[in-house]
């Protein structure tokens, strides 16, 4: 079971760098969405999350993309671990 | 039971100072941290006080290379939570989510955490118009109206980094300004440029907010009732040692909850050591937590070569 994972960050974000380094580190590939870069997807993340902060890192299952996202909200291990566990 | 000669509790700036010390000394280092390598310095925008860098360096930046220093010397740096200790005699065992440890000498570098204000409204809105990280929220506020809550260093700091993104700034100080004097005169610069108003004073009573969202801050200033519309609401209100996890074990605090130990950074326990923030006395800043953080690993090698006896405080 492949996971597609979405991480957005901002360039000042010092937990969005744990939450990379700690995807990297298990072997999980991710796509960064920098929204200083494109700060018009705040307000997906807004809805996404239903907070205002970052990182939200969003986990899909590759095999099932009709299944809802796990969405996990700042830096949780524990639970970006659940996420992409196969 | 995995065996260390050190276990660090914390990865901070004066876990990793320590962290460089002792794995250059071949003392095999195990760091454990919950939160964010690099600590608060990590989440700050710009250290300015750093020694050694003359124009100033990124709290990002810093935490990355003071990591970087301390890996290269074989640190082994795991994510995972500390939840006790015990005093074995010849040496310490350490609780953690992923186990129990076995090591020769301990350091807790936990550092603290930022306080809450503890009013109406700021845990309903925790994250949803309630902020304690300025580099991490910030920039959901571009053009928009924030309140600061403080009127310390971490305040002025992050108050003057949030005007990078917003339309007005608020500043609610309690009594007056007790930053530094160079973040004063860049704050009055600010308020200069219309960017800041700065509020005397002031002591925030209460946040207020409709479908989900922050929409004011009700305050008191001198006796009077004030109401300041705003978007969002950061604090930076001090600081609280992290010291919840060492109930129960023999580590004596003081009255603040922050860690007392001898001349020699040892606690009341054997074996176990204290450096930076937590530790109490600290003057909470980068330069005297990594300094304290060296010391605490040359001790702990006098501890581990058995050249000190047991805590003298």
């Amino acid at each position: 079971m492949s996971k597609k994972v979405t991480v957005y960050t901002t360039n000042t974000c010092a937990y969005c760098v744990m939450v990379k380094k700690y995807l990297t580190s298990k072997g999980q590939t991710y796509e960064e969405v920098n929204l200083d870069e494109k700060p018009e997807l705040r307000q997906e993340i807004i809805s996404l999350s239903g907070q205002m902060t970052v990182p939200v890192t969003v986990v899909t299952d590759s095999d099932h993309e009709e299944k809802q996202p796990e969405v996990t909200v700042g830096w949780n291990p524990g639970k970006l671990a659940a996420a992409i566990a196969s | 039971m995995e065996k260390h000669d050190i276990v660090i509790v914390g990865a901070g700036p004066s876990a990793l100072a320590a962290a460089v010390y002792t794995t250059r000394e071949d003392m095999d280092t195990v760091l454990f941290d919950k939160g964010v390598i690099g600590g608060l310095a990590a989440v700050t925008d710009w250290v300015d006080n750093y020694p050694g860098f003359s124009k100033g360096i990124s709290g990002l930046d810093l935490a990355g290379e003071l990591q970087a220093q301390a890996e290269r010397f074989g640190a082994d740096i795991r994510f995972g939570e500390v939840t006790g200790i015990d005093d074995a005699g010849d040496h310490r065992i350490v609780r953690t989510t992923e186990g129990d440890i076995q090591a020769k000498a301990v350091l807790i570098a936990t550092g603290s955490d930022y306080k809450k204000i503890g009013v109406p409204g700021e845990k309903e809105f925790y994250g949803r118009g309630v902020h304690y990280c300025a580099t991490c929220d910030g920039a959901f506020y571009r053009d928009k109206n924030l309140v600061v809550v403080g009127g310390g260093n971490s305040a002025v700091q992050e108050g003057l980094f949030l005007t990078r993104f917003t339309k007005h700034i608020d500043l609610l100080v309690r009594s007056t300004v007790k930053a530094s004097e160079v973040l004063q005169h860049d704050l009055e610069k600010a308020v200069q440029e219309g960017k800041i108003t700065v509020h005397l004073e002031t002591v925030t009573e209460e946040i207020v907010g409709e479908d989900g969202k922050v929409t004011k801050v009700i305050a008191s200033q001198k006796g009077e009732k004030k109401e300041f519309k705003t978007d969002g609401v950061f604090v930076f209100v001090g600081l609280l040692p992290n010291t919840g996890f060492l109930e129960g074990t023999g580590v004596e605090l003081d009255e603040f909850g922050f860690v007392k130990s001898d001349e020699g950074l040892m606690t009341s326990v054997n074996g176990v050591f204290v450096s930076g923030d937590v530790r109490s006395g600290a003057t909470m800043q980068i330069a005297s937590a990594v300094g304290e953080g060296a010391t605490a690993a040359l001790k702990m090698r006098e501890f581990v070569e058995g050249r000190v006896a047991t805590y003298a405080g």
